[in-house]
């Protein structure tokens, strides 16, 4: 009896114990959710970036997080409250019942770090919980410095055309490393692997998209940029102290599955990095001037200006090697390496033997990065692989062989600011006129290409708008959607298209006035080098059009573009002839001659003259105007 | 480091231990040379859209060709990377003496820095040893890589 009352009392004292210790931890947290009120805890930005807060541009506190995942949310309302999800965060610190890698100590560390360090938690009064996962993750990551990658533009396909950012982590220690074995964290859209390229590009515009952070080795990257996609790589090692990298790291750990919005321009990749960036060094500002775009390399910009960047490096994609190598070997030798490529070597073969051993090294070499940049893309074929095979054993007969020199070009972000604003004047058919015009982005053939991709334009949202001066009245003269043009020439090596696409509304010159139409325009052709710094090209082009004065409203036309470039010490100059003619039978024609002088790096003049041939007149146009890029 | 060497190593020693063989049976452990990079779709326009699809990961697996990190595949203690992945960069620059794929073999291996020169040199003296065919599967080449390794004084201590 005495026993059993004993146990009986034991076992209320203990109940006791555990309900007081309930009660005593649900004191605790209210008493933590009492001091983050006092102290406004989860207005502060540090809180609002580990959230991923943006601050409501139209109500005062009003705010939303681009998270868009109920994983990353204790609160049910916790995508729209910081004060919220605060209070519901620390209570789920306190959870019992969830254990190891699921509880919350183990998912949300960085939260946890934060709100440890500003209301002094006392880290033993929380679930004692072991969190393997991440120690194992942490462990592996080996992140002691940050490096920013910029694989550079590429106009073959939308998603390339800007470049891209990613970040690669990097141990303290690089004596005993090798750069390709590091961690690179990469925010991209998660799409489906059917989706066609129109399908991205709606989505992506759209929001169709989750985003989400990924991590690979960055070799993985150096395959696609490098490799694959032939775009040569840019490398900005951060000043990001290890303690900085510890931040942004633990920060990603709580991202890991997690669900951004996905917006091709806005919050993209290069805007999530920004994000990462700020909660690394707390108080550095990043984000705010990207509100209708972040172009990567503009992100890059801020982050200079920022003085986050340490050094840059240039990593040459394959294909810039493979030129570059082609460039080297003597012309005569020409002949010889189309003889490597495509026909079967004999080992005694004789024209080799006859050369010295460095320009046989040289042409195996370069045999070899032209043979696999072929192979890009495509399955494996066993005649290639044996091929490939055969001349790296040629190659290895040889002590060592190592790859050109590439030389560094000039840094994208060196180059002129992404908007441009356009005024002048020009007279056109015997009127004067002044001009004003807005270029949202990017490059155009006769802006001076430091920085940028030689024979890449890219117009967006380019608007120029002109007033009569004797009448005083304005027109909208041009509204382009896009202007995209790759002039990329053709050498012996190298046979790229090149083409064109452009749409919007302009004004053109028909059946007797000018008027404005709305079309969409394209062509595809070729194109050379001609001199060192010039391009000769001729398209094939093509245009549809809507027009109040044709038959049918609307009207195909079919033409052709010649033309050239060339890119001399005060500018860019081009010279263009256009011809087409209509269905219904219109036709015009053009040759202008368009000369950019460049003043400074954002400073440009351009000068035009243009003379016009259509159906029922012709006539000339010339203007001057002035650029700048901010 | 060794563990890395044992295990591959290990499994290309019997092809009985190819389902507990690291990264799993359906890893690409026996990827041949110059493997063509299929599956990237052929989109009107170029491909990459900088996301990701498919093989995501987050560097708790490996990711790609279903490799997982259960096996005993390690370097320096990470279990997601692996030599196979970049075998046709590492074939060039032993072919070549030198290169940054040969130097990422070397510290998966766990070569110093003091050897990486030794390293390179005696790799590239055996080329043909280790690639003897465009058919050389990824375990034979690691193994061969460690047979020269024991067979070298100062190398021998990084072999298994």
């Amino acid at each position: 009896m005495r026993s059993f009352l004993f146990l009986i009392s034991l076992l209320a004292v203990m109940t006791l114990a555990t309900a007081r210790a309930v009660a005593m931890d649900n004191d605790y947290v209210a008493i933590l959710q009492g001091d983050a009120a006092d102290k406004a805890l989860w207005e502060r930005h540090e809180w609002l970036n580990l959230l991923h807060y943006q601050r409501s541009r139209f109500a005062e506190n009003s705010f939303t997080s681009s998270v868009d995942d109920p994983q990353f949310f204790f609160s049910a309302n916790g995508k729209t409250s910081p004060r919220n999800e605060m209070n519901a965060t620390l209570a789920a610190f306190f959870k019992e019942q969830d254990t190891g890698n699921e509880h919350a100590i183990c998912r949300f560390p960085a939260r946890l770090n934060w709100l440890v360090a500003h209301l002094g938690i006392d880290r033993q009064r929380l679930p004692a919980v072991e969190c393997s996962d991440y120690a194992e993750w942490r462990e592996r990551v080996h992140a002691g410095s940050a490096t920013l990658i910029f694989p550079t533009y590429q106009l073959n396909s939308p998603s390339s055309m800007f470049g891209h950012t990613l970040l690669r982590l990097d141990p303290v220690d690089k004596d005993n490393w090798s750069d390709w074995l590091s961690y690179a964290v990469n925010f991209g859209a998660n799409i489906s692997n059917d989706d066609n390229s129109l399908t991205y590009v709606w989505n992506g515009l759209t929001g169709g998209y989750p985003g989400q952070f990924i991590v690979m080795p960055y070799f993985r990257k150096i395959q696609e940029y490098n490799r694959i996609e032939k775009r040569d790589i840019w490398e900005y090692r951060l000043n990001l102290t290890p303690e900085e990298v510890g931040l942004l790291t633990t920060h990603l750990w709580e991202l890991k599955d997690i669900n951004f919005d996905y917006y091709f321009f806005t919050e993209n990749c290069s805007y999530r990095l920004l994000e990462l960036l700020e909660i690394a060094r707390p108080g550095v500002e990043l984000t705010d001037e990207f509100v209708v775009t972040a172009i990567p390399v503009d992100t890059v910009r801020a982050i200079e200006r920022a003085g986050m960047v340490d050094k840059a490096s240039y990593r040459p994609s394959q294909e810039t090697i493979a030129k570059k190598m082609i460039r080297e070997l003597p012309e005569e030798d020409y002949d010889r390496l189309d003889r490597v490529l495509d026909q079967p070597i004999a080992d005694d073969d004789r024209i080799f033997q006859s050369l010295p051993a460095e320009r046989q090294k040289a042409l195996f070499n370069t045999a070899y990065k032209l043979l696999r940049l072929r192979q890009n893309r495509k399955q494996r074929d066993p005649l290639v692989a044996r091929k490939s095979h055969q001349l790296l054993t040629l190659l290895n007969h040889y002590p060592q062989a190592g790859l050109p020199d590439v030389q560094e070009p000039v840094r994208p972000e060196s180059g002129h600011h992404s908007k441009r604003v356009t005024f002048g004047a020009l007279r056109r058919r015997g009127k004067a006129y002044s001009e004003l015009g807005f270029r949202m982005a990017f490059h155009s053939l006769e802006d001076d290409d430091a920085g940028y991709l030689r024979g890449a334009q890219i117009n967006i949202a380019n608007f120029i708008v002109r007033r009569k001066s004797s009448s005083g009245s304005i027109v909208l003269q041009q509204a382009d959607f896009a202007d995209i043009f790759s002039l990329t020439p053709r050498s012996r090596y190298f046979n790229p298209i090149s083409w064109r696409v452009r749409g919007g509304l302009e004004r053109v010159f028909s059946d007797g006035d000018d008027r404005t139409v709305g079309h969409i325009s394209g062509g595809g052709g070729f194109a050379w080098q001609a001199l060192e710094d010039g391009t000769a090209y001729t398209l094939l082009t093509g245009r549809l059009e809507t027009n109040s004065t044709f038959t049918h409203r609307i009207e195909p036309a079919l033409g052709v573009s010649v033309g050239g470039t060339y890119s001399g010490r005060i500018g860019t100059g081009r010279v263009e002839f256009n011809g087409e003619k209509f269905t219904g039978g219109e036709y015009r024609l053009n040759l202008s001659f368009t000369q950019n002088m460049v003043i400074a790096r954002d400073h440009a003049l351009q000068f035009h003259f243009k003379r016009e041939w259509h159906t029922d007149d012709n006539f000339g146009e010339v203007g001057l105007v002035y650029h700048y890029f901010f | 480091m060794k563990r890395y060497m044992a295990a591959i190593v290990l499994a290309s020693a019997s092809s009985a231990t190819y389902a507990v063989a690291p990264g799993g049976s359906d890893c690409g452990w026996g990827n041949m040379l110059f493997d063509g990079k299929s599956g990237l779709g052929s989109h009107f326009l170029a491909s990459t859209t900088n996301g990701t699809s498919g093989n995501k990961t987050f560097g708790m697996t490996s990711g790609t060709n279903g490799c997982s990190t259960n096996g005993t595949l390690t370097y320096g203690g990470d279990a997601w990377v692996d030599a196979t992945q970049i075998m046709d960069e590492f074939s060039e620059d032993v072919a070549r003496g030198q290169g940054d794929a040969l130097d990422a073999v070397a510290v998966m291996i766990g070569v110093q820095q003091q050897d990486r020169e030794t390293f390179a040199q005696v790799m590239h003296e055996n080329f043909t040893a280790i690639f003897p065919s465009e058919d050389v599967t990824a375990e034979e080449v690691m193994a061969s890589v460690n047979n020269i390794m024991k067979n070298n004084d100062r190398l021998a201590k990084y072999a298994v």
